[in-house]
């Protein structure tokens, strides 16, 4: 690439990484669904330009579908169809929590020191010269612990759907950092399966709010043993 | 290549088909027809395999050898069977007002989506597409464990797909970490992710990176075949799904998983080596067995009861691998089919009773044998079969398994299975007992399934009882193909 250098491609990835970072975080702390759904979609959209950003740097024109998919499909597709169905089922937007704000944002800081030192162990093992760049794995392998601790720690149907899509987020970011990205054609499987997944989530939501009035998943709770 | 689109290609049509048709008749002769041919196209893959050990497509997407070919047989003849029983199943419930013309034809599409998906996981070289087909299972399945729509039914969908997909994203971070460790060493990038090219180099792998890897790996994968403690799941699942859907889940959909889980062992446990993956193995085992015994001594509800007699089975597969020796893997191999087999039965029985009596809940059902005596005695022996009594197949399985476990110097987890065993056992019988004997609490008019129907079961539970008494010759040579893969 004659245009950009090749460290200036590093440091917007850099910069990128870390606002990813800081959507995750901001989820965390939200308490409004209509917020979770925008985090998400800047998110996803920020994600979408680590990916570009890695085409430009290194050459690897597969991604580039990739980059557009997760642009098209998460940065846009995803948060219209969710943000159509807290319209459509009216529910009450406001979030309740296991584990209040403060708390939760101290845990995080907690993940994302874990996740630093379990990428520079990743890294460190490998032999050779590593294509990854350690700070976009650590905040990757972060995104994977905070979507399960939104998942864990919020009690409405749609804040599982985020967290869940919030992990797939981290997943997708490592490949990038450590494989610049997995095979074309198992990347857009991926993609399907996830969309898939998304829609037949959506779907539940509807059908728990019309037998339960409700989408907070705390009524979820008859089956048990 | 024939054989590979065979196999792919039959649950393909079949879907596009049902997705055309809406009469009854058609459905089911389309599903009993897709079910069928794959059955038999499994065969011809087993028979191939004896031949030419392994088999590749042109770019090497697609992969076959012994244990691919053992587990596509007993996956496509569960689906086969329980295609066959689904008739008889339907048309009972539409006679009774449970199901109505669109959600047979939704049931009969997604049965053959759920089989092609199963078919793409246990042909798959590549490790990518693996994972697109586990995730696909459970997509595949999602409506059919909603299929009542009733408020217990919509929970434990949602429950199901949402741990399910959590565990399966896991397992792609161990994807890509077994993919980044393999990056420097397999020659053309776009191999790296096929298991043949992956298991050529195993031994220049990156043991750090693939340890880790493989812990994300059996946490995915394990949620998907209901390792305690990712198992929470399935007692709802299983509960909820209609019975033919719970007993293809139990015997189709957990060996799919497992061999998922066989294929990342084989890798890591010829790349790491030092004991490392066998140990977690045992560890999981024995762990999913134990978390089993409280729930089945304390159950209500007698589709759960299978659910965790399912987490028990597939802890004691699990813990056979563990074991390593070939042995141990024939035991492991031996007791998938005996469990596919048992499980069928004991679901299609159960959903009878169910259906009998209008309840799950076991005290609500007493003296079944006056009321449907077929399904009540098909009931008590299938679960003196699952429990591990002479002369069915299972006591075969679980002796080797044991036997393999005390002959490789693992006593006290020997020890710790028996002690499992036996304790599931007196819980099982305690429990059926009182369900099949005895008499009604109150007057049921409920009736049991058609003759064809009870025909099926009699056969599973004929199967069972020759595997306890002598093995076929073909079938010896195939699970020893099969160990042959394991041995790496």
């Amino acid at each position: 690439m004659g245009i950009i250098h090749l460290s200036t491609i590093g440091l917007l990835i850099d910069i990128f990484a870390a606002a990813i970072l800081v959507t995750a975080v901001l989820i965390v702390s939200s308490r409004s669904l209509v917020f979770y759904i925008r985090l998400f979609a800047l998110q996803s959209f920020f994600l979408g330009a680590v990916a570009l950003l890695v085409v430009l740097g290194y050459g690897e024109t597969h991604i580039l579908i990739a980059a557009f998919l997760t642009i098209a499909v998460k940065a846009i597709a995803l948060p219209m169809v969710l943000t159509r169905v807290i319209e459509r089922i009216q529910v009450r937007k406001e979030i309740e929590f296991s584990i209040n704000i403060t708390a939760s944002l101290l845990l995080c800081a907690g993940m994302v020191i874990l996740s630093d030192s379990v990428a520079q162990s990743i890294l460190s093992s490998q032999r050779g010269e590593a294509p990854a760049v350690s700070r976009v794995l650590s905040v990757s392998i972060a995104m994977m612990l905070i979507g399960l601790f939104i998942m864990m720690t919020r009690k409405k149907a749609l804040t599982q759907i985020i967290g869940l899509l919030t992990m797939e987020n981290g997943v997708f970011l490592s490949g990038l950092s450590i494989t610049y990205g997995m095979p074309l054609i198992v990347e857009v499987g991926i993609f399907f399966d996830i969309m898939i997944a998304v829609l037949i989530l959506g779907v539940f939501v509807f059908r728990i709010n019309k037998t339960f009035e409700t989408i907070s998943i705390d009524s979820l709770r008859n089956l048990r043993h | 290549m024939i054989l590979f689109s065979l196999l792919l290609g039959t649950p393909i049509a079949g879907s596009i088909l049902c997705a055309l048709f809406h009469k009854r008749r058609v459905l089911e002769i389309i599903t009993v027809t897709s079910s069928g041919l794959t059955f038999l196209s499994a065969f011809w893959l087993a028979a191939k395999v004896m031949q030419e050990t392994t088999l590749h497509s042109p770019q090497g997407w697609w992969y076959a050898d012994g244990l691919s070919a053992y587990i596509i047989i007993i996956v496509s003849g569960s689906a086969f069977v329980v295609a066959l029983y689904s008739i008889g199943y339907l048309r009972r419930q539409i006679y009774k007002r449970k199901v109505d013309a669109p959600k047979l034809w939704l049931y009969y599409l997604l049965l053959n989506i759920f089989l092609f998906t199963m078919m793409l996981v246990l042909l798959s070289n590549n490790l990518g597409f693996l994972w697109i087909g586990s995730e696909a299972t459970t997509l595949a399945t999602a409506f059919l464990v909603a299929f009542y729509e009733r408020e217990s039914s919509i929970e434990a969908a949602w429950k199901y797909v949402v741990i399910c997909s959590v565990g399966i994203t896991l397992a792609l971070f161990g994807i890509i970490l077994t993919y980044f460790s393999a990056l420097h060493v397999v020659p053309a990038s776009g191999n790296a992710l096929h298991w043949s090219s992956l298991m050529l180099v195993a031994k220049e792998l990156d043991p750090a990176v693939l340890k880790l890897a493989f812990i994300f790996i059996l946490i995915g994968f394990g949620t998907k075949a209901g390792l305690a403690p990712m198992h929470t799941w399935k007692p709802d699942a299983y509960g909820e799904a209609p019975a033919p859907i719970s007993a293809l889940m139990a015997a189709g959909l957990v060996n799919v998983a497992l061999y998922s889980l066989m294929r990342f062992y084989i890798l890591v446990d010829k790349a790491v080596g030092g004991g490392f993956a066998s140990t977690l193995f045992i560890i999981f085992g024995l762990m999913s067995m134990g978390v089993a015994v409280p729930f089945i001594l304390l159950q209500r509800d007698f589709k759960r009861l299978l659910a965790y007699s399912s987490v028990e089975h597939v802890g004691i597969i699990v813990f056979a691998l563990g074991i390593g020796t070939p042995l141990a893997y024939f035991g492991a191999l031996l007791h998938l089919l005996n469990n596919a087999i048992a499980k069928i039965l004991l679901f299609l029985t159960a959903g009878n009773v169910r259906m009998a009596y209008g309840s799950r809940i076991m005290h609500k059902v007493t003296g079944a044998i006056k009321v449907i005596p077929a399904s009540a005695t098909l009931l008590i022996v299938g679960v003196f079969a699952i429990t591990g009594w002479p002369p069915f197949g299972i006591f075969v399985s679980e002796f080797t398994i044991v036997s393999a476990g005390f002959t490789s110097g693992n006593i006290v987890p020997a020890i710790l299975f028996i002690g499992f065993i036996t304790t599931i056992f007196v819980g099982f019988i305690y429990y059926t007992s009182r369900m099949v004997l005895g008499e009604p609490h109150r007057p049921v008019k409920g009736s049991d399934a058609d003759s064809a129907s009870l025909l099926l079961l009699g056969l599973l539970l004929g199967a069972l009882l020759m595997l306890g008494v002598f093995i076929p010759s073909q079938l010896q040579q195939c699970i020893q193909n099969a160990v042959n893969v394991l041995k790496g």
